[in-house]
C-alpha cells in the first residue's frame, strides 16, 4: 500500500514537473520568437508590438529587474533598438516603484527609489531625444513622464502634459495608426484630465469620421466604446455617425435610430455607468429639431421626463411631465407625473401654491392610487406646517377614509401627524426642519437641492432592499472632525436612520412614489438639503 | 501798483537768483536727507531673522545673515500617563535635553512650540538649552485662546485685549532669546470663522442672514485682529518674523486684504503623499512665503490594525521632497517655501480620549479623524488618522533617567538620510520633461 502511495506521489510530481517544463518551454519559445520579432522589426511600430507582449510576460509575474536585464541583453544584439529599450527601462522602473509601494516592500523601496526614479526620467528623456516627435515611442515616453509627474504631484505636471498633447497632435498629423491617440486619451481620462482627453478624443473621432469608414462600421465602433463604458468617446462617435446618417437618410427613417439611441442613454431603473441623461436629452432635442411625430409619443415623453428627473434636472423634468399629462390625460403615468410635478414645484422651486394645485388635482380623483394618497398627505402636511391645523386634520381624515387598510406607510405617517395635532406638538423635528429650509422664504439661500443624495435603485420592488446615502462631503476642518447630523424624513420605508448615519438600507411594503428628504446640519447650522423620489414597483 | 520795465527785469533777475538759491538749498536739503537716510539704514541693525525676497521672487529665510531652511519638528513631550496640562517645562528630567540630542543627530534645526508657558524663566531655559547645547532654534506659537471655553470670541474687544496682552507678554519675555526663530499666531483657528469648529459670533454677525457673508465678516474680524497683533509685535521686536498660523489656505484671500503686517503664512497641511498644488495656489493667489508648520503621517495602520512605521516614513519622505522642491532657488518649484515642522516629535498618548485620565497611560488604537489622502489605511467608515501615533519617535513604557525611553521610528532615519543629501534626491526632477 505504502509503495503504491509513494509511486503515486512520485508519478504526480513527475507529471507536474513535465507539464511545468512544457509550459516553460512554451514560454521560452514565445519569448525567443518575440525577441526575434523585435530584432527583425521593420519599424518602431513592430518593435513596439513585440516588446509590449514581452513586457506583459515579465510584468505579469513582477519580474522587473529581470526585464531590465533582458532589455540590456537585447541592446547588445541590436543597437538601433536603443530608443525603444530606453522607453521600456523607464516604464519598468515606473511599474516597479508602483509595485513596491502597493506591496509595501519598503526595504527595496527606500533603498532603490532614487535610483529607479532617476533611471525612469533619464531613460524616457533619452528616448524622446533620439526619435522623431511623431514616433510612437516619443508619444509613450511623454505619456510616461506625465504620469510620473502627475503621481509625484510635482511642478512639472503642466509642462509635461503640454508636451504630451503637442506630441500627440504632431503624431496625429502624420500617423496612420490612430489607436495610439485613443490610448493616450484613455489614459488621460483615467487620471481625470478630462479637458485634454476630450481634445484628443476629438482628434481621434475626426480621424475616424474623415476616413473612408462606412457608417455601419462607425456605429459599430461607437457601440464598442459604449459597451466598454467609454461614454465620452462613444458619444463623440455617435454624433459623427448621426451627422453622416442624417445626410443620407430621410428623417422618418432616421427617427427610430435616434429614438433607440436616446432610450439607450436615458436613465432607467437604477444607476448605471452606461447611462447619460444629458446625452439622451441631446438626441431628444435633435428629434425635436427634425420635427418627427414620434417625439410626442407617450412612453418616450415619460422616458425623457424620468431620465431628467433622475439626473436631478428637476425643472426640465417637470416640463416634460407637464407635457405628458397635458397630452395624455389618460396616461398610466398620470398620477406619478402629477405627484412629481407637485413635489418639484413645492420643495424644489418653492412654489407652494402651484405645487399644491397638483396635489389637489390628484386628491380629487375618484380612482385611488398611491400617488393620490400621498398627495392628500402632502396637502395635510403643508396645512399643518402653515399651522392651519383644522384643514390639516380634514386632509388627514380624508386620507384615512380613502386609504382604508392599504397604503400603510403613508397611513402611519398620517397617524403620527394626527398625534402631533392632538398633542399640540410641533411636526417631528427632522421633517419640520426640512419643511422650514425648503419653504421659508428667508431660507432661499439654502436652496441646494442638487446636494448629493443617491439611491442604489430608482425603482425598487416591494420589500427589495434599497440603499440610500448622502455623498455630502464633510466640510474642511483640518485635523478636527466636524460633527455632522443627517436629518432624514419623508417616506423612508422600514428603516429608522440615526442622526449620525449618512447612509442606510431600507425597503418598502407598498408601491408608489416615495419622497425621501434630507437636511444636513453642521455646527454652524444647516449645510444643505436634498430630496429624492423612489418609485416602488410590484415584483 | 504797476512796475516799470527796468524794475520788472530787475525783479525777474532777483527772482531767478532767488530761485537758483532756493534750488541749491533744496538740492542740499535733499542730499542731506538722502545721506541721513543712508546713514540711518546703515546704522539700523539687520534683523536677526528676516525673510528676503530674491530677484526671482523666491523667498528665503535669513538667520544671522545666512539662508536657513527650517528642518523642524512640532514639540510637545507629554509623558505617557499624563495629559495635555502636564508641566513638562519644569520637569527635572529635562526631556528637551534628551530629545535635543536625538534631534541634533537627525539634523533637526528647529522645534515648534504651540503655546508659551506661564513661567517665563522655565520657558527661557528650554529655549536656551536647546539653542546653546544643540543649536536648535524655537518657533514660538500662541493658540490665541482657541481652546478657551465656551469659544474664542474674536469679535469681542475684551477678549481681543486679553489675547493681545498674552501675546505681547510672550514676545517681550522671549524676544531677546538667541534661540527664538519666529512667532506663529494661531494654528487652525481660521476654521472657526466658518463656524465648523469652536464657532463664535457677535450681535452684528448674528444679524447677517447670508451664511457666506457671515463667514466672510468673521474672517475679516479674525485676520484684522491677527494683523493688529503682528503690527504690535513688530513694534517691540523687529528681529523676528511673524507668521499667520492657518489651516490649509482657507481664508487667505481675506488675509491678503486685511493682514499686510504678516511676514509669512504658517500652514497646517495634511494632504497625504504630496502637498498637491499648495505652493502654486499660494503663489498665484497670495504671494507670501510659506512654512508648513504641521504635516506628516501617523504610524498606525487603522485598516490592518497594527503599527506601520514604513507607511509613516513613506509619506514623510515624499512630503519633504516636495518641500525641498519648492525652496528658493529650485527652478522647477515655486520658490516660496521656507521649510517645515513635522507633526510631531514624540507620540502623545493622551490625545484619543482627552477627558479620561485613565486612558492617558494607554497607547490607543482608535483613529480620531478620516483623511482619504493617507490611502494605505483609508477605508469607508474607518477613521484612519491616529492622533496618538504621529511621533517620529515612539515612547516606551520603560523609564530611562526619569523619562519614557525614546525609540526613533523608521521615519526618523529616513528623513535623517534625506536631509543629509536632499539635493541629490530631488535633482532627478530637473529637466524631467521636454
Amino acid at each position: 500500500m505504502k509503495k503504491k502511495l509513494l509511486f503515486a506521489v512520485i508519478l504526480s510530481f513527475t507529471i507536474s514537473g513535465l507539464i511545468r517544463t512544457v509550459i516553460l518551454a512554451k514560454d521560452e519559445d514565445r519569448l525567443a520568437l518575440l525577441t526575434k520579432q523585435a530584432i527583425e522589426a521593420k519599424d518602431n511600430k513592430e518593435v513596439y508590438a513585440a516588446l509590449e507582449e514581452l513586457k506583459g510576460t515579465y510584468f505579469s509575474c513582477n519580474k522587473y529587474n529581470e526585464f531590465i536585464d533582458f532589455l540590456n541583453s537585447l541592446l547588445l544584439q541590436k543597437k538601433s533598438l536603443e530608443p525603444a529599450i530606453n522607453y521600456y527601462i523607464a516604464l519598468t522602473r515606473y511599474k516597479q516603484l508602483g509595485f513596491l509601494e502597493e506591496t509595501q516592500d519598503w526595504n527595496e523601496y527606500f533603498s532603490s527609489q532614487d535610483t529607479y526614479r532617476q533611471q525612469l526620467v533619464a531613460s524616457a528623456l533619452k528616448t524622446i531625444d533620439s526619435v522623431k516627435p511623431s514616433d510612437i515611442f516619443s508619444i509613450y515616453a511623454h505619456l510616461l513622464l506625465w504620469e510620473f509627474h502627475k503621481e509625484q504631484q510635482d511642478a512639472l505636471i503642466d509642462k509635461s502634459l503640454d508636451s504630451l498633447v503637442s506630441s500627440v497632435q504632431n503624431y496625429a498629423s502624420q500617423a496612420t495608426d490612430i489607436n495610439t491617440i485613443k490610448d493616450v486619451a484613455d489614459r488621460l481620462i483615467a487620471r481625470d484630465e478630462k479637458l485634454r482627453a476630450r481634445q484628443l478624443y476629438k482628434l481621434y473621432v475626426d480621424k475616424v469620421a474623415n476616413s473612408q469608414i462606412k457608417n455601419e462600421e462607425l456605429e459599430h465602433i461607437a457601440g464598442g466604446f459604449y459597451q466598454e463604458g467609454n461614454l465620452e468617446l462613444a458619444e463623440s462617435l455617435y454624433d459623427a455617425y448621426l451627422d453622416k446618417l442624417l445626410k443620407t437618410m430621410s428623417k422618418e427613417k432616421a427617427a427610430p435610430i435616434l429614438i433607440g439611441l436616446a432610450n439607450q442613454f436615458a436613465i432607467k431603473d437604477k444607476p448605471d455607468a452606461k447611462q447619460d441623461a444629458m446625452y439622451a436629452e441631446k438626441i431628444f432635442k435633435r428629434l425635436e429639431e427634425l420635427g418627427v411625430k414620434e417625439i410626442n409619443d407617450e412612453n418616450l415623453l415619460y422616458t425623457r421626463a424620468y431620465s431628467l428627473e433622475k439626473a436631478k434636472e428637476y425643472s426640465r423634468a417637470k416640463d416634460m411631465y407637464l407635457l405628458l399629462i397635458q397630452r395624455f390625460p389618460q396616461s398610466g403615468h398620470f398620477d406619478e407625473a402629477a405627484f412629481k410635478i407637485g413635489i418639484i414645484y413645492t420643495y424644489i422651486e418653492r412654489d407652494i401654491k402651484t405645487g399644491r394645485s397638483y396635489f389637489d388635482k390628484l386628491a380629487q380623483k375618484e380612482a385611488i392610487s398611491p400617488q393620490v394618497i400621498s398627495s392628500i398627505y402632502q396637502l395635510g402636511l403643508l396645512s399643518q406646517w402653515e399651522e392651519d391645523l383644522k384643514k390639516a386634520r380634514e386632509y388627514y381624515d380624508l386620507l384615512l377614509g380613502k386609504a382604508k387598510d392599504s397604503y400603510l406607510e403613508t397611513v402611519n405617517l398620517t397617524k403620527e401627524r394626527i398625534k402631533e395635532i392632538e398633542a399640540s406638538a410641533p411636526i417631528e423635528y427632522n421633517l419640520k426642519t426640512f419643511l422650514d429650509v425648503s419653504l421659508k422664504p428667508e431660507q432661499v439661500d439654502l436652496d441646494l437641492s442638487q446636494a448629493a443624495l443617491k439611491t442604489t435603485l430608482y425603482r425598487p420592488k416591494k420589500e427589495e432592499v434599497v440603499g440610500i446615502s448622502s455623498l455630502a462631503v464633510a466640510p474642511e476642518s483640518g485635523c478636527m472632525q466636524v460633527e455632522i447630523s443627517y436629518l432624514w424624513s419623508g417616506h423612508i420605508g422600514q428603516a429608522k436612520p440615526a442622526i449620525q448615519e449618512s447612509a442606510f438600507d431600507t425597503d418598502y411594503k407598498h408601491t408608489g412614489t416615495k419622497e425621501v428628504n434630507l437636511v444636513i446640519v453642521s455646527p454652524n447650522g444647516v449645510q444643505e438639503r436634498s430630496i429624492d423620489m423612489l418609485d416602488v414597483q410590484n415584483p | 501798483m504797476r512796475l516799470s520795465t527796468s524794475k520788472i527785469v530787475a525783479s525777474r533777475k532777483l527772482q531767478v537768483t532767488n530761485k537758483k538759491t532756493t534750488g541749491r538749498k533744496k538740492l542740499l536739503a535733499a542730499c542731506s536727507l538722502f545721506l541721513i537716510a543712508i546713514l540711518g539704514m546703515a546704522c539700523r541693525p539687520t534683523p536677526t531673522v528676516f525673510i528676503k525676497k530674491l530677484r526671482n521672487n523666491n523667498f528665503q529665510l535669513i538667520v544671522n545673515h545666512k539662508p536657513y531652511v527650517v528642518k523642524g519638528v512640532c514639540y510637545n513631550p507629554i509623558p505617557t500617563g499624563k495629559g495635555y496640562d502636564v508641566d513638562w517645562w519644569g520637569d527635572e528630567s529635562k526631556p528637551w535635553l534628551v530629545d535635543g540630542k536625538l534631534m541634533q543627530d537627525m539634523g533637526v534645526n528647529t522645534i515648534r512650540l504651540y503655546q508659551p508657558h506661564e513661567h517665563a524663566e522655565e520657558m527661557k531655559k528650554v529655549i536656551s538649552d536647546l539653542y546653546n547645547t544643540y543649536g536648535i532654534r524655537t518657533i514660538m506659537g500662541h493658540w490665541l485662546g482657541f481652546w478657551e471655553y465656551p469659544c474664542p470670541l474674536y469679535a469681542n474687544p475684551d477678549f481681543q485685549a486679553k489675547i493681545k496682552k498674552e501675546v505681547l507678554d510672550m514676545v517681550s519675555q522671549l524676544k531677546d532669546e538667541p534661540g527664538i526663530l519666529m512667532w506663529v499666531l494661531g494654528n487652525e483657528n481660521n476654521y472657526s470663522c466658518l463656524g465648523r469648529i469652536n464657532p463664535w459670533s457677535s450681535d452684528e454677525l448674528d444679524q447677517e442672514p447670508d451664511p457666506q457673508k457671515r463667514n466672510n465678516k468673521r474672517m475679516r474680524i479674525y485676520y484684522s485682529f491677527i494683523n493688529e497683533l503682528a503690527g504690535e509685535i513688530h513694534k517691540i521686536d523687529p528681529n523676528h518674523p511673524v507668521a499667520l498660523g492657518n489651516g490649509e489656505l482657507l481664508g487667505l484671500e481675506v488675509a491678503k486684504e486685511v493682514s499686510p503686517d504678516i511676514d509669512l503664512v504658517a500652514c497646517i497641511i495634511y494632504r497625504g503623499r504630496t502637498f498637491g498644488n499648495l505652493f502654486r495656489a499660494l503663489k498665484t493667489t497670495y504671494d507670501m512665503p510659506i512654512l508648513i508648520t504641521e504635516f506628516g503621517a501617523d504610524a498606525y495602520d487603522a485598516y490592518k490594525k497594527k503599527e506601520d512605521q514604513n507607511m509613516q516614513a513613506f509619506f514623510l519622505e515624499s512630503q519633504w521632497r516636495q518641500i525641498y522642491e519648492n525652496l528658493a532657488g529650485n527652478k522647477e518649484g515655486m520658490g516660496n517655501c521656507l521649510g517645515g515642522t513635522i507633526f510631531e516629535w514624540t507620540d502623545e498618548w493622551w490625545k484619543h480620549n482627552q477627558g479620561d485620565p485613565e486612558s492617558w497611560g494607554v497607547h490607543d488604537l482608535q483613529g480620531n479623524w478620516q483623511n482619504g489622502n493617507y490611502y494605505f489605511d483609508n477605508r469607508e467608515g474607518i477613521k484612519n488618522m491616529n492622533e496618538e501615533w504621529f511621533g517620529i519617535v515612539a515612547l516606551s513604557d520603560q523609564i530611562e533617567n526619569g523619562l519614557n525611553k525614546r525609540v526613533p521610528r523608521k521615519a526618523y532615519y529616513v528623513i535623517r538620510e534625506f536631509w543629509k543629501n536632499p539635493l541629490a534626491k530631488t535633482k532627478l526632477r530637473e529637466g524631467g520633461t521636454k
